[in-house]
């Protein structure tokens, strides 16, 4: 397996009231071509401007550290023009809510086509022609028709079709969908997202799926890193994390989702609520609302370590299992 | 048991006005219900955005009119009520939002907010008040003294409580709510579901949740109402309907919520627009199954406890299994046991 983007150590700084805002601490993991790595987690925890510190969309004040290398180049060392070039050519992103990324005074087949001018020197009508055709692969129907209608013509789904269409015209290494369905109906979700499984699988493109929704990772992911207050706390295959997580968070939050347990049996409740990042906890930064929590717990911030091959988890606890012994 | 609420042919258009202010049809909004919530009875309005199922749950409040049909509560038709009249029932009922950013006064403490219903329909004399907002917010789970702090100073699941405290707050018979948990977090949104579970069975609330989430349904109520397109689809017993669902819908539905990897292909296509439904059955035009007569004529919802409103219910190949990957094992029950705490759970401090 090829790995496609490797992200190790990487923190992200804000300076909010004079003060440091430490948003992500050292968060390392990679993804291989034709991969999906979904990163999950709830608001704040850090997996959106992860995903914006790959693609190099933060603003100025942010002060980012640490190592991105795509296809082994370093990112983080190349001027802010070397990375616009890469952005829509070598990586690509599509955003939650297609209608704030689309330009409403373009056509569907100009925004595809545009991507295709500058990226691969396409003249204007090879390029119209080649956006249609991408435009009929992610199964826009009645593609010709639809490229020369502009956004506000479009429904939720085909919006996002189109944002898929762009992102992947010039087949990049990586493409980054943060929340790409939770704008939209449950039966339209489930058509992109199998479209988005079908694009990796003929095009080899590494994918990051950032998302809220365990089910879309459990139905989409290949590995998952579980993030939680700017840290990563458990990653591991998909199928590995799902049937037996190493860390609490992890085991807590695949409870909370209520699904076809028993009518009336109480969710999993996390206790609590995320900290506040200007003033984090000083150890471990789940453990204040963590069952399991011991005084170690509270003192000293636990390292991602492995529990078994492939599978990490930032716990002192871990592996749980003789947490269950003892109890 | 005897229904407190009932609707009977509910029907709301909203007319569509062009650039120049003329009338171009009209959004069909909800096209003929007709439902029954029984006293102590959670039902679950379930669909996708545009199904009518908010503009349903106005209605059955009577806080829009329709334009066809009776909803009666006790007894009583709300759209045949003097203003007086519904204004003093309204004490009865109440409904939640899904943002509780909205739907909180800023300008208001909590005390403030909790205490206006007690003081709008005169539940306790004054010097009492205090003591009710209090008990009131213990009673969701957030700690009394929190009474003299501002909407913006809570989280979202506590604001969310602050809004079911003030519902709760005028003794009503019947809340709807509408998305009550869809702006939360997950984590956060199991704290709510446990709440407003305890707070049926605690009550005896009658409760009618709104909600695109089927597994918050599934978790919650008796009952399940599956709505497309401004009609019901299909309707009966929350186990039945969501464990062996009938109508094509309601399948596609359920093997659309991921978790599930349904091996079956999703359904095509996006809902048709409600200013021109489709003829015939509505889903006809995403349905698999479509015949010539799904086309043309309308099918209605049938008799008995779980109804569907199918031509081809009765001969339709019986429903992909959905594995649960979310299930997990005994290990992970026995992890997330100690996440189960026996009653709600204080609120944190903002």
């Amino acid at each position: 397996m090829t790995t496609v983007l490797e992200v190790s150590g990487l923190t992200l700084d804000f300076r909010q009231d004079g003060r440091n805002l430490r948003v992500l601490d050292g968060v390392s993991f990679r993804v291989e071509a034709g991969r999906t790595l979904a990163i999950v987690g709830e608001s704040g925890c850090g997996k959106s401007v992860t995903s914006l510190a790959v693609m190099g969309l933060l603003p100025g004040t942010a002060r980012v550290g640490g190592a991105i290398r795509l296809g082994g180049r370093e990112l983080t060392a190349l001027s802010a023009e070397e990375r616009r070039k890469l952005r829509g050519g070598e990586m690509a992103m599509i955003f939650q809510e297609p209608m704030t990324s689309l330009n409403p005074a373009f056509t569907a087949g100009e925004q595809v086509a545009e991507a295709l001018r500058l990226h691969q020197g396409l003249d204007q009508g090879a390029a119209f022609a080649e956006a249609v055709r991408m435009l009929d692969r992610v199964r826009i129907p009645d593609a010709a028709r639809r490229a020369r209608q502009y956004p506000h013509q479009l429904s939720g789904g085909m919006r996002q079709r189109v944002m898929i269409a762009m992102a992947l015209a010039c087949r990049p290494r990586l493409l980054i969908a943060d929340e790409p369905t939770t704008a939209l109906d449950v039966t339209v979700q489930a058509q992109i997202l199998s479209l988005l499984d079908e694009m990796k699988r003929e095009t080899g493109t590494a994918v990051i799926l950032v998302t809220h929704d365990l089910g879309v990772v459990a139905d989409h992911a290949d590995e998952v890193a579980v993030m939680y207050a700017g840290r990563i706390a458990e990653q591991a295959a998909a199928a590995t994390l799902f049937a037996s997580p190493e860390h609490p968070y992890t085991a807590g939050l695949l409870g909370a989702a209520p699904g076809e347990g028993a009518r009336g049996e109480r969710l999993a409740s996390i206790e609590g609520t995320v900290p506040d990042l200007r003033n984090p906890p000083p150890g471990c930064r789940f453990a204040p609302r963590c069952p399991f929590a011991i005084v170690h717990c509270h003192n000293e911030a636990p390292p991602l370590a492995e529990v078994a091959p492939g599978h990490v988890s930032a716990c002192w606890r871990a592996p749980l299992d003789g947490v269950l012994a003892a109890a | 048991m005897s229904a407190l609420l009932e609707a009977e042919g509910l029907v709301k258009r909203f007319p569509v006005r062009d650039a120049l202010g003329r009338r171009a049809g009209a959004v069909h909004a909800v096209d003929g219900v007709s439902l029954s919530v029984a006293q102590g009875e959670v039902l679950g309005i379930v669909g996708e955005s545009g199904c009518g199922k908010s503009t349903l749950g106005r209605l059955l409040l009577n806080l829009i009119t329709p334009d066809a049909g009776t909803v009666r509560f006790s007894g009583d038709d709300l759209t045949r009520l003097s203003a007086s009249a519904l204004r003093a029932r309204r004490r009865d009922m109440q409904l939640i939002f899904q943002d509780p950013f909205a739907s909180l006064d800023p300008r208001m403490t909590v005390e403030q907010a909790v205490a206006e219903p007690l003081r709008l329909h005169r539940i306790v004399p004054r010097a009492q008040e205090r003591d009710r907002v209090a008990e009131l917010l213990s009673r969701v789970g957030l700690r009394p003294e929190l009474a003299r702090r501002w909407p913006h100073e809570f989280s979202g699941g506590q604001r969310q409580r602050i809004a079911i405290a003030r519902a709760l707050a005028s003794q009503p018979k019947l809340i709807i709510g509408d998305e009550p948990v869809s702006a939360l977090d997950v984590s956060v949104q199991a704290q709510v579901v446990n709440l407003l579970s305890d707070l049926i069975r605690d009550l005896g609330l009658t409760f009618v949740l709104i909600s695109h989430d089927l597994g918050v349904v599934r978790h919650v109520a008796d009952r399940v109402a599956v709505m497309y397109l401004g009609r019901i689809v299909e309707q009966g017993p929350a186990e039945d309907v969501l464990s062996a669902p009938k109508h094509p819908y309601t399948r596609a539905l359920l093997a659309a919520v991921p978790g599930h990897g349904a091996k079956a292909p999703p359904i095509e296509g996006d809902v048709p627009s409600p200013i021109a439904p489709p003829p015939g059955c509505r889903f006809h035009t995403r349905c698999p199954f479509a015949v010539e007569r799904c086309r043309t004529d309308q099918p209605a919802l049938g008799d008995g406890l779980h109804r569907v409103a199918c031509h081809l219910a009765d001969s339709l190949p019986p429903p992909a299994t959905r594995p649960d990957r979310l299930a997990g094992g005994e290990r992970l029950r026995r992890l997330q046991s100690f996440f189960r705490a026996p009653g709600p759970l204080p609120g944190a401090p903002a």
